[in-house]
C-alpha cells in the first residue's frame, strides 16, 4: 500500500474510533435519561474529555497530512471531509454530554406518559440508528446510504416541531412535573441537533466521494442531483 | 515589449519519431495571456508537444507531424513559415539554465544582435527592460558586463527568461524551468511566470504538481501520447474527471 494510503487509512481508523466513542456516549445518554441514572450521567460528562482528545488528535493528524502530503483531488476531499466530520462528531459528543446534564437533574425516571406523548424515545432511537448508518456510509464509502440520511432527518424535525405545544399541554395538565417536562423538551431539542449534525456528516461523505456540494441546497435540487 | 499575446491551438495533431507514434490526435485550445501547464509521466509526450509550438523537433531525424499547430490562428507548419521568424514569436526556456559564456548584457541582447540591431541605445534599453521584466535587474544592474556564468542557478534561469523576452515574443514555452532550482529561486521564477502572463501566453511543462497548481490557469494531462484531460487547474486538482488523471496527480500511478 502506498505511504499516502497508509496515512489516510490511519486517519479513517482514528475517526471511526471516535465515532464508536460518541455512539457510546449517545446510547448512555439515552439510558441516563430513561432511568434518571445520575451515576451514569456523571460518567458521560467525564468521558466527554476523551471525545475532545480525539477531536484535537484528529485535527493534528489532518494538519500534518496537509503539510507533509499536500493532497489533491480525492485525497484532499477526504481530509477536508474528515476535518468537518471530526468537528461534527465533537459537537454530537457535546450534545450527549448536555443530555447527561439534563438527566442528572431528573430526580426520578421520566413519567412514561410524558415519554409517550412527546415521542422522545422513538426520536432518540431514530437518531441513534441514523448515527450508526452514517458510520457505515463513511466506512464503506456508500453515498447512496449517506443520501438516505438527509431524508430521514425530516422525521426528527417533525417530532421536534410538535414538541413545544405537546410539552406545554403536558405542563398545564401536570403542573407538578414542570421541571421534568422542561428537561425532556431540552433533550428533544438536542436530539434534533444531532439529526442536523448527522446530515452535515452525510453531506461531507457525498462531497468526499462524488465531489458534489449538497449542503445548503433546496430539497428539490438535492433530489435532482 | 511583447506583441499581442497569441492563442495556441492544436488540431488533430499527430507526431512521430520514425515508427513511434509520440502524440495521438491532440486537440487543444489554449487561451492567450494565461498559463497552461502540461503534466504527465516521463515519456508521455508533453515535451514533444511543447516543442511543436516552436518547431524545435524539426531537427530530430525521423520526426514528423500531421495536423495543425496554430499560433494566433496561423498554421506554423505551413511551408511558407520561416522558422527563424517563428522563433521571434515563441521564446523558450529550458530545464537547466543555459546562459552563453558571455556577459550578462551580451546574453540578453544576443537575439536582437543576430536580428541585425546594432544601435547601442536600443540594445541597452531592451536589456534593461527585459531584465526588469525577468525580476533580475536590481541584482545585476551594477555588473552587466560580468560573466553570466558567475550568477547563481536561479539568477541564470531568470537571465535566460530575460533573454527570451528581449526578442519580444508573444508566446513563452517553459520546459521544467524550475526543476534545477532551489525553493527560493523556484518561488521567484513562479512569481515571475505569474507576472508575465499579463502580457504573454505561457506554456509550462512541469513534474511538480504543486507548481502546476500554483502558477497555471489550465492544466493538460498527457499519458502515452494522448491528451487525457484538459481543464481549469482548480478543477483538475480538486475533482478531475478521468481516473488516470486522479491516479497521476495523487501519486498512485502504475
Amino acid at each position: 500500500m502506498p505511504h499516502i494510503d497508509t496515512e489516510l487509512e490511519r486517519l479513517k481508523t482514528k475517526l471511526l474510533e471516535m465515532w464508536d466513542l460518541v455512539e457510546y456516549q449517545l446510547q448512555s445518554g439515552r439510558e441516563a435519561m430513561l432511568n434518571a441514572d445520575q451515576e451514569l450521567a456523571k460518567h458521560i460528562i467525564k468521558r466527554d474529555r476523551k471525545v475532545n482528545q480525539f477531536d484535537v488528535k484528529i485535527d493534528r493528524m489532518c494538519e500534518k497530512f496537509f503539510a507533509l502530503f499536500t493532497p489533491v483531488a480525492v485525497d484532499l476531499r477526504m481530509v477536508l471531509a474528515v476535518l468537518k466530520i471530526n468537528a461534527n462528531l465533537e459537537r454530537i459528543g457535546d450534545t450527549a454530554e448536555g443530555i447527561a446534564r439534563f438527566s442528572k437533574k431528573l430526580e426520578a425516571p421520566v413519567d412514561p406518559q410524558l415519554l409517550e406523548v412527546t415521542k422522545v424515545l422513538p426520536m432518540y432511537e431514530e437518531a441513534l440508528a441514523m448515527f450508526a448508518t452514517c458510520r457505515q456510509a463513511f466506512k464503506e464509502n456508500d453515498t447512496v446510504l449517506a443520501k438516505t440520511l438527509i431524508k430521514r432527518d425530516k422525521a426528527l424535525d417533525k417530532i421536534y416541531r410538535k414538541s413545544d405545544s405537546i410539552v406545554t399541554t403536558y405542563m398545564r395538565d401536570n403542573p407538578d412535573k414542570i421541571s421534568e417536562a422542561l428537561a425532556v423538551l431540552s433533550i428533544i431539542k438536542k436530539v434534533e441537533r444531532v439529526g442536523d449534525q448527522i446530515t452535515n456528516i452525510a453531506e461531507e461523505i457525498i462531497f468526499y466521494r462524488e465531489a458534489k456540494v449538497v449542503k445548503h441546497k433546496s430539497d428539490k435540487k438535492k433530489k435532482k442531483d | 515589449m511583447s506583441k499581442t499575446a497569441s492563442k495556441l491551438e492544436a488540431i488533430d495533431l499527430n507526431a512521430y519519431y520514425g515508427d513511434f507514434h509520440a502524440l495521438k490526435n491532440i486537440n487543444i485550445d489554449m487561451e492567450e495571456k494565461a498559463v497552461t501547464a502540461f503534466i504527465g509521466p516521463s515519456g508521455c509526450g508533453k515535451s514533444t508537444f511543447l516543442r511543436t509550438f516552436n518547431r524545435m523537433n524539426d531537427y530530430i531525424e525521423g520526426f514528423r507531424v500531421e495536423g495543425q499547430i496554430l499560433i494566433g490562428g496561423q498554421d506554423i507548419y505551413q511551408k511558407n513559415v520561416r522558422v527563424d521568424e517563428l522563433r521571434k514569436e515563441v521564446g523558450m526556456v529550458f530545464q537547466k539554465p543555459n546562459p552563453f559564456p558571455k556577459s550578462i548584457y551580451e546574453n540578453v541582447v544576443y537575439g536582437l544582435k543576430i536580428q541585425g540591431i546594432k544601435k547601442k541605445s536600443v540594445l541597452e534599453e531592451a536589456a534593461e527592460t527585459s531584465l526588469k521584466r525577468a525580476a533580475l535587474w536590481d541584482e545585476v544592474k551594477d555588473k552587466l558586463h560580468k560573466s553570466a556564468l558567475a550568477l547563481s542557478g536561479g539568477q541564470q534561469q531568470r537571465l535566460c527568461i530575460a533573454r527570451a523576452l528581449a526578442i519580444s515574443p508573444s508566446v513563452l514555452l517553459m520546459d521544467e524551468p524550475a526543476s534545477a532550482l532551489d525553493p527560493i529561486s523556484t518561488a521567484k521564477v513562479e512569481e515571475l511566470i505569474y507576472e508575465l502572463k499579463n502580457d504573454y501566453t505561457i506554456v509550462i511543462v512541469t513534474h511538480n504538481m504543486q507548481q502546476a497548481g500554483r502558477v497555471s490557469d489550465s492544466t493538460a494531462f498527457f499519458y502515452m501520447g494522448e491528451l487525457v484531460e484538459y481543464a481549469k487547474t482548480k478543477t483538475m486538482f480538486t475533482s478531475p474527471k478521468d481516473n488516470r488523471t486522479q491516479n497521476y496527480i495523487t501519486g498512485r500511478f502504475g
